[in-house]
């Protein structure tokens, strides 16, 4: 094999979807929450019963709504690349208004969440499960803020006309990391509302 | 383009796997079962459901296998040190 053949064979498939600098910081953010979640399970076989109690006491149907609306808000975004990779600009860019509601509906449902257990008295220092429920999900909370400002600036770009089907990887570069905000929560919500 | 995921009916047809694994777990959570059995089951499903996101909706299916190693092993990883961290409770 030459070297001009290991090179190719080195190439083989597509690069990652996107611009490679958001990648660097979904491998950091997958880092993290990874990290986050190992915490967890260690630190609750410490104390199973508290964290079986406490976790009792969460909201299961927000947290599965939630899940619903994340999993089609990624759906809705696959569906606005594959627009955008058919030169379709305009209905690109209705597909990542259609998961901005989505994304609105996870942020309005966990703020309510948020609500009712501050309403309560629940705050970080109640118990350690409270300390990690809190820690987790207002984590991602933020992250689901952050990747809808990314969505809403790449929908108005391609409402513009800023994308096509040549260049589309403004469009790849949110997606990817909309999924990401996707794949956390598909982890996070087994882990802190179900697993007992 | 060569991206069979891309075309909205297979898109579609993920999208409703992830919704019916989504019942199924939250149908697990309202039931407050537990147990290593109904663990496993729970954290199985959110292995399925986190590489159907990876492959198909975020379309590493089409890119270099280094990458989709990396996020095959990683959700793997997380998947089995919850299940070590439960299996540790359980002593």
């Amino acid at each position: 094999m030459t070297s001009a053949e290991l090179t190719l064979d080195r190439t083989r498939g597509n690069p990652l979807p996107g611009d490679f600098a958001i990648w660097i910081f979904i491998f950091a953010e997958l880092g993290v929450f990874g990290l986050l979640f190992i915490a967890y399970a260690f630190t609750r076989a410490g104390d199973v019963e508290l964290f079986n109690a406490s976790q009792s006491l969460l909201d299961r149907r927000s947290g599965a709504v939630n899940t619903l609306a994340l999993i089609t808000s990624s759906y809705f975004v696959v569906r606005a690349v594959a627009a955008i990779k058919r030169d379709r600009a305009a209905v690109c860019s209705r597909w990542l208004i259609a998961a901005l509601g989505m994304g609105t509906v996870f942020i309005v449902v966990k703020s309510a969440e948020f609500y009712a257990k501050f309403s309560e008295g629940v705050g970080l220092d109640t118990n350690t499960f409270y300390m990690f429920y809190l820690s987790l999900t207002f984590f991602h909370y933020m992250h689901v803020w952050m990747g809808m400002v990314i969505l809403a600036v790449v929908a108005w770009k391609a409402a513009q006309g800023h994308y096509h089907a040549g260049a589309h990887t403004g469009v790849e570069t949110g997606a990817s990391y909309w999924h990401m905000v996707d794949l956390v929560w598909l982890i996070l919500f087994p882990l802190v509302y179900v697993i007992r | 383009m060569n991206t069979t995921t891309h075309y909205p009916a297979a898109a579609t047809r993920i999208w409703l796997v992830l919704v019916v694994l989504t019942m199924l777990t939250w149908a697990v959570g309202e039931s407050h079962l537990g147990g290593p059995a109904i663990v496993a089951l729970v954290l199985a499903t959110a292995f399925v459901k986190g590489q159907l996101v990876i492959e198909a909706f975020m379309g590493l299916r089409q890119v270099r296998a280094v990458w989709r190693i990396i996020m095959f092993a990683y959700l793997l990883l997380v998947c089995a040190l919850i299940g070590l961290g439960y299996a540790v409770g359980l002593q």
